[in-house]
């Protein structure tokens, strides 16, 4: 029988394929929401006891990740009079390529960790390495800033995914540290975003190269 | 808390307090030179105590719960304290009035702060009772003296000279830390207990890496390249101390090493002493091509450095020849060194300080005469030199003399340590004859003879904290020669802690014999002042008449007619032409009524040139080509990380 989680986590992987076709702006914003979602409510099916706290505690995850995030970009792009399709250095079917083979690889590896699994749910392991690899890729497969940052937050959700399968306490630890952090670093990377457009009217990043000495 | 941790933080609140004082000049001075100087003095109270009664101190601090500081005061340790406290103490006086420029306030307070920073690392790193703690003094005060060289960091060469002293002082660190890797390696304690079960072959690695890392701090040729040129650019106190005690630590790291790996093979001393012998000729003869007053005492250190480890060498040998009288006398000699050369090199570079403070140059050539305007000055730096030159009554003779004896003993041993002590005396003789022909150059050239250029003329010599030191280091130079067995004896008590379990070695005689000479000397000059005095006495109410020096009866003498610091060595320079490139610059004068003509010479270290195109131009080349991974785009520098993390993942 598969296990509920292994559903959510394929939704993940295959949030990952999309996320990596996609040409524009908003659509990468609205997969990265609904993955934020799909990764937050993993705790729910795992087999911890749910206190009330650790319910609140989800909830928030999943507030910020999945609709505080990606709506403050969305509407940040909104304001700025961002161009909505992304230039890339890698292109997409590339990029496709390199998630089916990271997907395929990423089980191959997770036996190298030793965390803890559970019943069934054998996925979160090699999901989480996916999620991560794939965000780094992310960062450096696409020029647009706002795409940088997403990224950047999809290596967070596959980081969050292994503090999922801790033990329920130290669980919340590691999901708020990363949560402070993923909040930090979208505020930090805002301030630059509007600072780099107003250097050079653009967000490519690649105009970065002229600072070199 | 012991009275060596008080002083310790009487010093770091001496340099601490004044960064807060720097609106009111010379309260800030005051207060850090009082701070500092009250520590140091206490200091070496302290230290004079370890080294009178032989209790070692042990002091542990776990804070960091992994790496435990230790400290441990020994007689060797206590030995290097005395020298590092007393030379300290007198040189933070003499800062007092050498750092007078009101508008370059926060600078000397900055200045004073890394200097008691400066102070506290080379008694921590004497002290250190394990590989962490070394190594955490040694790099504080690696850095500490690299912001106390860059002081006048406007000037573009002193900034290269502050360059060249990071990289050399971490590259040295570097060979030190492989040393201590490969000890912990085999032993597997940051302790240094453990190293004396190493296997032989490693000890040798082991105190091959150690000796290049500690002789790049102590100047050893060819590791020397930066000592010539951060000592001109450090502040003169700055270079008294840098030069007289900081390039000691990496003698007291040698004999530490030597002591704690505890192998008496034959090739540890003859490693020291060709290091030695090559370091010392090649020392002076490139001080007598230099022209900078300051360049020329730096390379000078470099020679004093190579008598010492000539010392320490013929000890070596002395140990693994089975001969402990020569092993005891060679390592007091080298100790004594230590000890006499920061006492006259900080007097040198204290004298060389207040010439460049009172007449702006520190060109050799363009001074003169400063003898008639600078009494005190003149006569301690004299005093200086001669004991530099090892002439009795001074200290420098004291020491030098006894390595002379270690060498001779060992000339009765079978063939290498023969040929090996042969070659040591030799070269101690040849290097003092070299010596005192320097030295005549400077204190000829600078303090005799008439004024070369207008900067020389009508100076005075102001400032009574910067001739008090002066003082009182002629006094030391002058008390050791005389009374040398007080200080023999520390010596000998110093050399004990190397633990080569001899017990007690009849010295006496040798004591005696160094007495006896220096008293001869002393008679001698004495017989000397009463000549002097008997002719004042004598020619009292006779009419004396002057006339300017070298002038020989000649009617039109000109300053130009002198001889000059270049013309002086030029004879010497010639004939160790293949050790020291010279290059001359001097249009020939023709013709009856000769064009104006000039004439520059340089005389080329070997050792900076080769070590740029061996070492520097390759490692350059290599970098150059990989410079393209530096390209400025930032997804190819993601791309890096991810490339890495794939790696990571997949590999390890």
């Amino acid at each position: 029988m598969i296990h509920p989680v292994d559903i959510l986590l394929v939704l993940v992987l295959l949030s990952v394929l999309f996320a990596f076709a996609s040409s524009r702006l908003p659509v990468l914003i609205r997969i990265l929401a609904f993955q934020g979602v799909v990764v937050s409510i993993v705790p729910f099916f795992l087999e911890h006891d749910m206190t009330t706290g650790s319910v609140v505690f989800t909830m928030a995850t999943l507030t910020i990740r999945g609709i505080v995030i990606p709506w403050s970009i969305y509407s940040m792009i909104q304001k700025m009079g961002i161009k909505r399709e992304m230039e890339t250095v890698v292109g997409y079917n590339v990029s496709v390529f390199f998630s089916l083979l990271l997907i395929v690889a990423a089980p191959m590896l997770s036996h190298k960790f030793n965390l803890p699994s559970f019943s069934g749910g054998t996925l979160i392991t090699s999901t989480a390495i996916t999620l991560v690899v794939a965000g780094m890729f992310l960062l450096m497969a696409r020029r647009n800033a706002i795409a940088m940052v997403l990224g950047y937050i999809m290596m967070e959700n596959g980081i969050y995914l292994v503090g999922t399968s801790f033990s329920a306490r130290a669980q919340h630890i590691v999901e708020f540290g990363i949560l402070l952090d993923v909040l930090a670093g979208v505020m930090i990377m805002a301030i630059m975003l509007q600072s780099i457009k107003q250097k050079y009217d653009n967000l490519d990043t690649a105009l970065l190269r002229e600072l070199k000495e | 808390m012991d009275l060596f941790f008080i002083s310790l933080g009487i010093i770091l609140a001496g340099g601490f307090f004044p960064l807060f004082l720097k609106r009111q000049f010379l309260w800030m001075k005051a207060v850090s030179v009082f701070g500092i100087a009250t520590g140091c003095l206490l200091g070496l109270i302290d230290a004079g105590r370890h080294l009178a009664i032989s209790g070692n101190l042990y002091a542990s601090f776990d804070y960091l719960s992994a790496f435990s500081l230790f400290f441990t005061i020994d007689s060797l340790a206590a030995f290097f304290l005395v020298a590092i406290f007393f030379v300290s103490f007198l040189a933070v006086i003499y800062g007092f009035h050498y750092m007078d420029k009101p508008e370059k306030a926060a600078r000397t307070a900055v200045n004073f702060f890394f200097f008691s920073l400066l102070i506290i690392s080379m008694a921590l790193v004497v002290c250190a009772g394990n590989m962490i703690t070394f190594m955490l003094a040694w790099e504080i005060m690696s850095l500490s003296s690299f912001f106390l060289v860059i002081y006048d960091h406007q000037k573009p060469e002193n900034r290269m000279a502050g360059y060249l002293y990071f990289v050399f002082s971490h590259v040295g660190a570097m060979f030190i830390f492989s040393a201590f890797g490969l000890m912990y390696g085999f032993s597997g304690s940051f302790g240094f207990e453990g190293a004396a079960a190493l296997p032989e072959p490693v000890k040798l690695i082991v105190f091959v890496l150690a000796f290049i890392g500690f002789g790049s701090k102590a100047g050893v040729f060819p590791f020397h390249v930066w000592l010539p040129h951060a000592h001109p650019a450090a502040p003169s106190h700055i270079s008294a101390v840098m030069s007289g005690v900081m390039i000691k630590t990496g003698i007291y790291g040698i004999m530490r090493m030597y002591s704690v790996l505890g192998s008496h093979t034959m090739i540890f001393g003859e490693i020291v002493l060709v290091a030695g012998m090559v370091s010392g000729i090649l020392g002076v003869v490139y001080a007598l091509g230099q022209h900078d007053l300051k360049r020329l005492l730096a390379y000078h250190s470099v020679e004093n450095i190579g008598i010492i480890l000539i010392g320490l060498g013929l000890g070596m040998i002395g140990v693994a020849a089975g001969q402990p009288v020569m092993a005891v006398l060679g390592f007091a000699g080298g100790l004594l060194h230590v000890l006499n050369h920061s006492i006259f090199k900080s007097l040198l570079f204290m004298g060389a300080g207040m010439v460049i403070r009172k007449t702006g140059t520190s060109a050799i050539d363009a001074l003169g005469g400063l003898i008639k305007n600078m009494k005190i000055t003149g006569i301690t730096f004299l005093i200086g030199s001669l004991a530099i030159s090892g002439l009795p009554p001074f200290n420098g003779f004291v020491s030098e003399f006894f390595i002379y004896m270690g060498g001779f003993r060992g000339v009765a041993l079978d063939r290498t340590a023969f040929a090996f002590s042969l070659l040591g005396i030799i070269s101690l003789a040849v290097i003092g004859g070299l010596a005192l022909a320097c030295f005549s150059k400077v204190v000829g050239v600078v303090f005799q003879g008439e004024p070369r250029s207008v900067a020389a003329e009508n100076v005075d010599e102001k400032g009574p904290a910067m001739l008090f030191p002066m003082l009182v280091l002629a006094g030391a130079c002058i008390l050791i020669g005389v009374y040398p067995k007080i200080f023999i004896l520390m010596a000998v008590k110093g050399v004990a802690s190397l633990e080569l379990g001899y017990g007690r070695i009849p010295l006496d005689h040798f004591i005696e014999l160094t007495g006896n000479i220096t008293r001869a000397a002393s008679i001698f000059f004495g017989v000397f002042l009463l000549v002097l005095a008997l002719r004042t006495l004598l020619y009292r109410g006779k009419t004396i008449t002057r006339s300017g020096t070298w002038g020989c009866g000649f009617t039109q003498p000109t300053v130009k007619m002198q001889y000059t610091g270049s013309s002086y060595a030029a004879s010497i320079l010639e004939f160790f032409k293949p050790v020291a490139p010279l290059n001359e610059d001097h249009p020939a004068i023709q013709g009856r009524f000769p064009a104006k003509t000039h004439y520059h010479s340089h005389v080329h270290d070997i050792a900076e040139r080769y070590m740029g195109s061996i070492i520097v131009r390759p490692v350059q080349w290599v970098f150059d080509q990989l410079r393209w991974i530096q390209h400025g785009d930032i997804h190819l520098y993601i791309g890096y990380i991810l490339l890495a993390i794939v790696v990571l993942l997949f590999f390890v």
